[in-house]
C-alpha cells in the first residue's frame, strides 16, 4: 500500500458523516439490526483510526457479511426486491466503511453512498426528501476531495470546495435534467413494496367507506384548463360496484371488460390535468364521460377509465370530458343483466317496499322521484358514526337506524331500484374537491371518497342521481367538512391532520401553500418524464418542429457555452497580471533578455540592474533610473506616477534602440 | 461507470430525481475537468539543489515549484516506476519540494523526464505532463571496508614509523591530547568530552606526518570493488584530515586534504570510466 493512497484525516471524517446523512432518511423503513450494526462499525472504524484495534480479519468479514445476509432474509423473507436490495445495499455501505483501507476502498464507499442516496429516491421524492438529499451529497463531494488533499488542509476546506463546485455544476445540470430525452424503461424493476396506501377498494363494505373518510391523505390534483366546474358538479369516477352480496359492494364485471360503451359528445367540453398519487391501483379518475389523452390507459365498459399497470409512482394524465354526453343509450339486456342482481334472500322488507313503490309509479323516472323525496323527507341523518345494523343492512338502515353515510344511502337506493326492476349501479369515487387558490387546481383527498347511484332508462340511457344530495345537500356543495360541523366528527381520529384547523387562517393560509410548493414539484419536476417533457418543450419552442437531433446538437451547444463561460470564471485570464507597475517591469525584462540578460530567480531588481549596467555601460543610465523609480514605486510606500515610470522605459528602449542601431551600422 | 448505472435507475424506475443526480455528477465531472486542469497550469518547475550520494542510498533531488497565478494542490510528483509525493503550492508562491530517487549505480543518476500530475479535486480525471529539468545527481561507490594491501606511503624511507600502518589501521591512534586551535573538530574525543574530561583530540600513530596515496593501480579485484574500497578510504583519511593522494589510471589527485579535495577524490571516483571524467561541473 502506497502512503499517498491512505485515506487522510478528514476524508474519513467526511466519510463517516455520509454515513450518518444517508442512512438517516431511511431509517423508516430499515429494520432497527441495521442500526445496531451501524453505530458498531461507526465505533469499530474510530478505533482503528486511533489505533486501538485492528481492521477486521477475513474471517470476521466473512462471519459479518453472511450474518447481515441472514438478518435480511429473516426480516425480509427474500433477499431480492427492491426493499432487500435496498437494505442490502445499506449493510454493503455499513460494512464497506468499516473496511475500507486506502483510496481505492473509499472510492467504492462514495459510489455506494450515492447509490444509497438514489435509492432513497425511490422511496421518497417529496420536496423536503430532494432537499435534504443535498446534504449527503455534499458531504460524500467532502468525502471524495478530501481524498485528494493532504491532511493540513483541514475539515472545513473540501467542504467549501465541495459546495462551490456543486454550484458550478448547477446549471449544467439543469440544462442537461430539462433537455435530455427521456426514455420509456428499458425492463421492469421491482417497485418498492405496498406500503398501506389508503383508497377506495375493488370492494367495499359501508364500513370501510367510513373509515377511508377519516384518513386526509392526498389522493389526487387536478387542474382545470377553463373555468372551474362548480363543486356540486365535480363527480369523479373511479369504479362501478354491481355485485351485492348482502353486505359488501364489488366491483362489476362490465368494468373488467375493455369495451368503451356507446356514447357521444354533447356539450361544452370541460379539459383538466389529473395527477394522481400512487395508490397500487389500476383506475384513473375522471368527470363524465372522458377520452384520455394516454397510450396505456383506455375507457372500460362502464365508463371507467383504466390503466394497463397500477399506478405505482404518481401519474399524470390530460382528459377531456362531456358532462351533458348521453351514455349508452341502447344497452342488451344481457349487459344490463348484471345492474339487475341481488341476492337471492336478505332484506325482505325492502323489497316488499320497493315491489310496492313499483306498482304505484310505473314509470321508472317517477318512481326515482319519489324516493329521492323519501330521502329528503323522512328523518335521515347524514353521519360518520352510523347506527349499528344487523343481517339485513338495507332493512335496518331503511327502516330502523335511518343514519349513514354516502355509500348506505346509495347502496339501499340500488337495491331498492333493482328490486323495482330497474337497471342501476353503484359508482364510487370522489366528491367535489378543495381549490387552492393560488395554484388555481384542486386537491381531492381520500375523506372526499363518495358512493352515488346510476340507472339506466332505454333511449335515455345511464343517468347519474345522488341521494346523499337530498340528505346533505352541504355535503356535495362545499364538502364533508361542512357537512359534519355539528357532529364534529371530520378527521377525528386524526388530531394532528392540518384539514381539521382550516379554521384558523394562517394555518390553512400556510398548509395551502406548502400544498401549492408540492404540487409544483410534482407536476414539474417528479412528472418530468416521456410525453411531458415533450409537450413542454414543445411549448417552449413554438411553432418549430421538436426533432430530437436538433435537440442534441442544441444541447451540446449549451453545454459547451456554459463550460466555456465557467472556464472563464475560473481561469480569469483578464487578470494575466497584477498590476500595471508589474507589467511594465516584466516588459523591462522582456527587453532586457532581448539583449541577452535574463533576470535569474534569485536576482532582486536591483542586482539586476547592475548587472545589466555592466554589459550595457551606455544605456546604465537609462536602466538604473527605471529601476531607481520601480523601487520607489514598489516599496517605498508613496505611489509614484506610472507615467513616470512610463516614460522612463520608453527612454530606456529607446537607448537600446539606438545601440541596435549602432551595431547594425558596424556591421 | 456508476454514472451509466444510476442512469439505468433513473430511466426504468421513471424518476425525475435519480436523472437529476446522475445529471449532477456529469456535469460535476465536467466542472471537475476545467479544475484539474487549473490545477496543473500555470506552475514551473525548476530543479534545485541536489546532493551527491552514494549507491545504495537515496538521492535528495530538490525541485523548486512556482506558482504563477492560481493556487495547486496536492501536485503528485515523482518519476515513471517511484512512488509519486504530494506538494501543494499556494497561488503566486514558491515551495520546495524533495524527491527521493534510489541510486543504484555509480555515476550520474539522471532520472528522466519527471512526472507532474494533478488528480484534484476529485479524481475523476488526472492532468499530467512530462517535464524535463535535466535533473541529475552524482552518485559516489559504495563505500566498502577493507584492508589496504598496498597504502603506500611516498616517502617512506625516510620516516622510521608510521608506514607500516596498513597493517595497524587507521583507526589506531597513539592517546589523547589536549585540543589546540588548528585541530580538525572531527577528531575531537566527544566521549570524554562528555565524561567531563575536557577537549581532547585523537592523537594516530600512523598517520602523522605521512602523505599516504591510494592507487587504483596497485589495487586487484574489480573495477567496483576497487572504487568501492577506495572511496571507503578516501572517507576515512579524510575523517581523520589525513593528507593523500588519489592515484587513477590517467588522474591523480592531490597531494591534498579537506573537504575539497574530498569532493574532487569522490567526484573522480563516481565518474571514473564514464567518459567525461571532470563533464558537468
Amino acid at each position: 500500500m502506497k502512503a499517498a493512497e491512505v485515506i487522510p484525516r478528514n476524508s474519513l471524517f467526511w466519510l463517516l458523516i455520509v454515513q450518518f446523512l444517508v442512512i438517516l432518511p431511511h431509517l423508516q423503513y430499515l429494520p432497527p439490526w441495521i442500526i445496531v450494526l451501524w453505530l458498531g462499525c461507526t465505533w469499530w472504524r474510530l478505533r482503528i483510526f486511533r489505533m486501538c484495534a485492528a481492521y477486521p480479519n477475513g474471517w470476521v468479514k466473512a462471519l459479518l457479511m453472511l450474518s447481515t445476509g441472514l438478518a435480511i432474509y429473516v426480516s425480509h423473507g427474500t433477499l431480492i426486491g427492491l426493499d432487500a436490495g435496498a437494505v442490502l445495499l445499506m449493510t454493503a455501505f455499513i460494512l464497506k466503511t468499516l473496511e475500507m483501507r486506502n483510496r481505492r476502498d473509499a472510492l467504492i464507499v462514495i459510489f455506494l453512498g450515492f447509490f444509497a442516496v438514489v435509492t432513497g429516491y425511490l422511496f421518497d421524492s417529496g420536496v423536503l426528501a430532494a432537499v435534504y438529499s443535498l446534504l449527503p451529497i455534499t458531504a460524500l463531494l467532502a468525502g471524495m476531495i478530501g481524498l485528494y488533499q493532504n491532511d493540513s488542509a483541514g475539515y472545513r476546506a473540501p467542504l467549501r470546495l465541495a459546495g462551490s463546485l456543486l454550484l458550478q455544476a448547477l446549471p449544467l445540470m439543469l440544462v442537461l435534467f430539462v433537455f435530455f430525452p427521456r426514455l420509456a424503461p428499458l425492463w421492469g424493476m421491482p417497485q418498492p413494496a405496498e406500503q398501506a396506501v389508503s383508497g377506495l377498494a375493488e370492494s367495499m363494505s359501508p364500513g370501510e367507506m367510513v373509515e377511508l373518510s377519516q384518513s386526509s391523505e392526498l389522493a389526487f390534483r387536478v387542474t382545470f384548463d377553463g373555468q372551474l366546474p362548480a363543486h356540486e358538479n365535480l363527480y369523479w369516477r373511479a369504479i362501478t360496484f354491481e355485485r351485492f352480496d348482502g353486505q359488501r359492494w364489488a366491483r362489476s364485471s362490465n368494468s373488467y371488460l375493455a369495451q368503451e360503451p356507446k356514447w357521444e359528445p354533447q356539450g361544452e367540453p370541460l379539459s383538466y390535468n389529473i395527477i394522481i398519487q400512487p395508490n397500487g391501483r389500476s383506475w384513473l379518475f375522471s368527470l363524465d364521460v372522458p377520452k384520455i389523452q394516454a397510450d396505456d390507459a383506455r375507457m372500460m365498459a362502464d365508463f371507467h377509465l383504466e390503466r394497463r399497470r397500477p399506478v405505482d409512482r404518481a401519474l399524470m394524465y390530460r382528459t377531456v370530458s362531456w358532462p351533458d354526453s348521453r351514455r349508452e343509450p341502447s344497452a342488451t339486456s344481457a349487459s344490463l343483466a348484471a345492474s339487475l342482481q341481488l341476492p337471492r334472500q336478505g332484506n325482505p322488507r325492502t323489497r316488499i317496499w320497493a315491489e310496492e313503490l313499483r306498482r304505484s309509479e310505473p314509470d321508472p323516472e317517477r318512481l326515482v322521484q319519489v324516493l329521492l323525496r323519501h330521502f329528503n323527507q323522512q328523518p335521515y341523518v347524514y353521519t360518520l358514526k352510523p347506527l349499528p345494523v344487523g343481517e339485513n343492512i338495507v332493512d335496518d338502515f331503511l327502516f330502523q337506524t335511518r343514519s349513514g353515510f354516502c355509500i348506505h344511502y346509495a347502496g339501499a337506493m340500488t337495491f331498492i331500484l333493482r328490486a323495482a326492476g330497474i337497471p342501476a349501479r353503484v359508482v364510487g369515487g370522489y366528491q367535489g374537491g378543495e381549490l387552492n387558490p393560488a395554484g388555481n387546481y384542486l386537491s381531492i383527498h381520500q375523506f372526499d371518497a363518495h358512493a352515488w347511484v346510476e340507472y339506466w332508462l332505454p333511449e335515455r340511457g345511464w343517468i347519474s342521481i345522488d341521494p346523499t344530495f337530498q340528505v346533505a345537500p352541504e355535503r356535495i356543495r362545499t364538502g364533508l367538512q361542512q357537512a359534519m360541523v355539528q357532529e364534529q366528527s371530520f378527521l377525528e381520529g386524526d388530531p394532528l391532520a392540518l384539514h381539521r384547523y382550516s379554521g384558523i387562517n394562517w394555518l390553512n393560509e400556510l398548509r395551502m401553500a406548502w400544498d401549492n410548493v408540492n404540487y409544483g414539484w410534482q407536476r414539474w419536476v417528479l412528472n418530468y418524464q416521456g410525453d411531458e417533457q415533450k409537450q413542454i418543450l414543445q411549448k417552449w419552442l413554438g411553432s418549430f418542429e421538436l426533432r430530437w437531433d436538433w435537440l442534441g446538437i442544441g444541447l451540446v451547444l449549451v453545454l459547451a457555452v456554459l463550460s466555456g463561460s465557467l472556464a472563464l470564471l475560473l481561469f480569469k485570464p483578464w487578470r494575466s497580471t497584477p498590476d500595471l507597475v508589474q507589467r511594465l517591469f516584466l516588459r523591462y525584462e522582456k527587453l532586457l533578455a532581448g539583449q541577452g540578460i535574463v533576470r535569474q530567480k534569485h536576482e532582486g531588481a536591483r542586482a539586476f540592474a547592475e548587472r545589466a549596467a555592466q554589459v550595457l555601460p551606455d544605456q546604465a543610465q537609462a536602466i538604473r533610473q527605471f529601476t531607481g523609480i520601480y523601487e520607489c514605486t514598489r516599496y517605498s510606500g508613496e505611489p509614484a506616477s506610472p507615467r513616470e515610470m512610463q516614460q522612463a522605459f520608453k527612454a530606456l528602449r529607446d537607448a537600446l534602440f539606438s545601440r541596435n542601431h549602432a551595431k547594425d551600422r558596424i556591421h | 461507470m456508476a454514472q451509466l448505472l444510476m442512469l439505468l435507475a433513473a430511466i426504468n424506475y421513471q424518476n425525475s430525481l435519480a436523472y437529476a443526480v446522475t445529471f449532477l455528477l456529469l456535469s460535476l465531472s465536467i466542472v471537475t475537468i476545467l479544475h484539474t486542469w487549473r490545477n496543473l497550469v500555470g506552475l514551473e518547475l525548476q530543479a534545485a539543489n541536489v546532493a551527491p550520494v552514494f549507491v545504495g542510498g537515496q538521492a535528495m533531488l530538490g525541485l523548486r515549484l512556482e506558482s504563477t497565478k492560481y493556487a495547486h494542490r496536492a501536485i503528485a510528483l515523482g518519476w515513471s516506476g517511484s512512488e509519486m509525493q504530494l506538494q501543494e503550492v499556494a497561488a503566486c508562491s514558491i515551495s520546495n519540494a524533495e524527491l527521493q530517487l534510489p541510486a543504484l549505480a555509480r555515476g550520474w543518476l539522471q532520472p528522466g523526464r519527471l512526472r507532474v500530475e494533478s488528480r484534484f479535486p476529485l479524481g475523476i480525471f488526472m492532468a499530467w505532463s512530462w517535464v524535463d529539468l535535466e535533473i541529475s545527481a552524482l552518485v559516489y561507490p559504495r563505500p566498502l571496508s577493507g584492508e589496504l594491501p598496498c597504502l603506500s606511503g611516498k616517502d617512506h624511507e625516510d620516516e622510521t614509523d608510521g608506514s607500516r600502518a596498513e597493517q595497524a589501521g587507521v583507526d589506531d591512534y597513539r592517546g589523547l591530547r589536549p585540543w589546540q586551535p588548528g585541530d580538525a573538530i572531527r577528531r575531537l574525543d566527544w566521549k570524554a568530552y562528555s565524561r567531563g574530561r575536557g577537549l581532547l583530540v585523537k592523537d594516530f600513530v600512523a598517520l602523522t606526518g605521512t602523505e599516504l596515496v591510494l592507487d587504483f593501480g596497485k589495487l586487484s579485484g574489480d573495477i567496483e570493488a576497487r572504487l568501492s574500497l577506495l572511496c571507503h578510504w578516501v572517507l576515512e583519511l579524510d575523517s581523520v584530515g589525513q593528507i593523500f593522494t588519489l592515484v587513477l589510471p590517467g588522474q591523480t589527485i592531490g597531494p591534498n586534504a579537506g573537504q575539497l579535495h574530498r569532493e574532487v577524490c569522490l567526484r573522480a571516483l563516481a565518474l571514473f570510466g564514464s567518459g567525461k571524467k571532470e563533464g558537468q561541473a
